[in-house]
């Protein structure tokens, strides 16, 4: 078959590269969030904070294509699903760069030398670790359009929801030396920025299924316990 | 530079299993998808196993749906697939061209309008037709509205029956000042809304639109659908376009028709590939054709 509209379909494809682009800028700046958060880096928090430009940037980017996109082009069917379901997308992209700020900003809160508890850290540690996989899985469902691949996120999603529950038990009971509790409360915290970005890359995921399918549905219903 | 992302191989054997593994989420899809429009619409037109032969050439091919009162149904597809055809089905204009025969059933009403006893001029009165071209007659704009209703002998006041189908038409307070002056003395846009309110001056209640804005500016392209949108209060309309927008601007079911070629390509006969809401042929269609067709991959 005679293929046509080629600009408009190199548009999108060049589109969509930049917003799946976005998600690899995430895993960088998540990579650098982590090792950050292990050696105490204040300043590699801070080129995290100052890079979330460039994430903001690309927002911005993708954001203005897909508006001229849609006015010049007039997407439909599996084209408009794409370009709706990039919108998300990229809008993801910039919450998630957003949470890797809100984790290097509460660094140097922490202290150089903070009373560390091993137990937290390495709860921590795992939850990075999976949120960084989820990222680049979201990626990687969005462009094989693999609804499956998409779905697994959840798997990955409950485990991190589990370790962000254990972490804000363990910093509960976590004794009374008010610094350490100081630092586990900072730690509930960088705990909960990694589960969001979990939650974005779900969400990534159910829009694959959008595009795929043509029906949004939720993977998992937040509103029930 | 933007990030680059790999290309995944095309149809090879992953991908491949991705779309067979998708399948099931686009098989769920579709059975949870809301019904879209409301089951108790009027049926005005229900269109049954309609052929059209032109000779010995095949044009159309099982032709089948209904078409609901007060709505708009657009008929899109590629050059060649039928919509013109089947739509001078519908007010049996076919029957103006000796070498057409259409078989199967058009319902109309309750009442198949190729049955013998049926007087094709009393079809046309009730079943209006606008062209692609406006075909104004080189009379003043008066004289334009006042034809059909002389002709068929209406009675009452012709002055209220013209004032009355320019209204309709969108047309009166930009005419009602010059309404004997020559109908070819209009621009393109008020012509063909001449020509709409032509046919609504003999009180139809379907109106048939032939590309009715191709050769209109935007701006006339605009008015007239507009014009549609009142009228689908009163009136039922079929309209075949080119213009895929318009079709999605204005039309509540929209038919996709394709080319189907046989006898090594002689032979070229139209069948319908897919007939639903317009929101749902233009949002998630549910045939691959319609799709391609939709989205500018083929046609």
């Amino acid at each position: 078959m005679q293929s046509h509209r080629l600009h408009f379909q190199e548009e999108l494809q060049r589109l969509e590269e930049q917003a799946l682009g976005g998600l690899d800028l995430v895993v960088t700046t998540l990579d650098r969030t982590l090792e950050a958060l292990q050696h105490r880096d204040i300043e590699l928090a801070a080129i995290v904070i100052a890079d979330d430009d460039r994430i903001d940037g690309r927002y911005l980017e993708v954001h203005q294509g897909i508006l001229s996109l849609l006015a010049l082009q007039a997407p439909v069917a599996s084209d408009l699903r794409v370009v709706a379901a990039l919108l998300h997308v990229i809008k993801h992209v910039e919450r998630m760069g957003d949470q890797c700020v809100n984790i290097a900003k509460l660094l140097p809160i922490s202290g150089t030398t903070p009373p560390v508890d091993q137990e937290i850290l390495a709860q921590i540690e795992k939850m990075g670790a999976l949120a960084r996989s989820e990222v680049s899985q979201s990626k990687q469902a969005f462009l094989l359009r693999d609804v499956s691949l998409a779905e697994d996120l959840v798997r990955q999603d409950e485990e991190i929801n589990r370790l962000n529950r254990e972490c804000f038990h363990r910093a509960v009971d976590i004794g009374t030396d008010p610094d350490q509790r100081e630092w586990a409360m900072t730690m509930t915290m960088v705990a909960r920025a990694l589960e969001r970005i979990g939650d974005n890359a779900v969400d990534i995921g159910e829009q694959v299924a959008f595009v795929v399918s043509g029906l949004f549905r939720e993977f998992s219903d937040a509103s029930r316990p | 530079m933007p990030e680059r992302v790999t290309e995944p191989e095309r149809q090879s054997p992953a991908q491949r299993a991705v779309e067979q593994r998708n399948q099931a989420a686009v098989d769920e899809a579709a059975a949870a998808k809301p019904a879209k429009r409301p089951t108790d619409r009027e049926v005005i037109f229900d269109v049954n196993d309609v052929q059209v032969h032109y000779g010995d050439k095949k044009a159309i091919r099982d032709v089948t749906f209904d078409l609901h009162r007060n709505e708009i149904t657009a008929l899109i597809g590629p050059s060649g697939c039928g919509k013109s055809t089947f739509i001078r089905c519908l007010n049996r204009m076919n029957d103006l061209i000796p070498s057409a025969r259409v078989d199967g059933e058009v319902i109309y009403h309750g009442e198949n309008l190729y049955a013998g006893d049926i007087d094709p001029v009393q079809v046309r009165k009730r079943i209006g037709m606008v062209f692609q071209k406006p075909n104004p007659f080189p009379k003043s704009i008066y004289d334009n509205i006042a034809f059909g209703p002389r002709v068929m002998g209406m009675k009452g006041d012709m002055d209220e029956i013209v004032e009355g189908a320019l209204k309709r038409g969108a047309l009166w307070d930009e005419v009602k000042d010059r309404l004997k002056t020559n109908a070819f003395g209009m621009s393109g846009g008020q012509q063909q809304r001449l020509c709409i309110a032509r046919s609504l001056a003999t009180s139809p209640d379907v109106l048939l639109m032939d590309e009715p804005c191709s050769a209109l500016d935007p701006i006339s392209t605009g008015r007239i659908e507009d014009l549609m949108m009142e009228l689908k209060e009163n009136y039922s309309i079929v309209i075949v376009t080119h213009n895929m927008q318009q079709a999605a601007r204005v039309s509540d079911m929209t038919a996709f028709f394709t080319v189907e070629l046989n006898n090594e390509g002689r032979d070229r006969t139209g069948a319908v590939v897919e007939y639903g809401a317009t929101d749902q042929i233009f949002t998630n269609p549910g045939d691959k054709r319609t799709e391609d067709y939709v989205t500018g991959k083929f046609g």
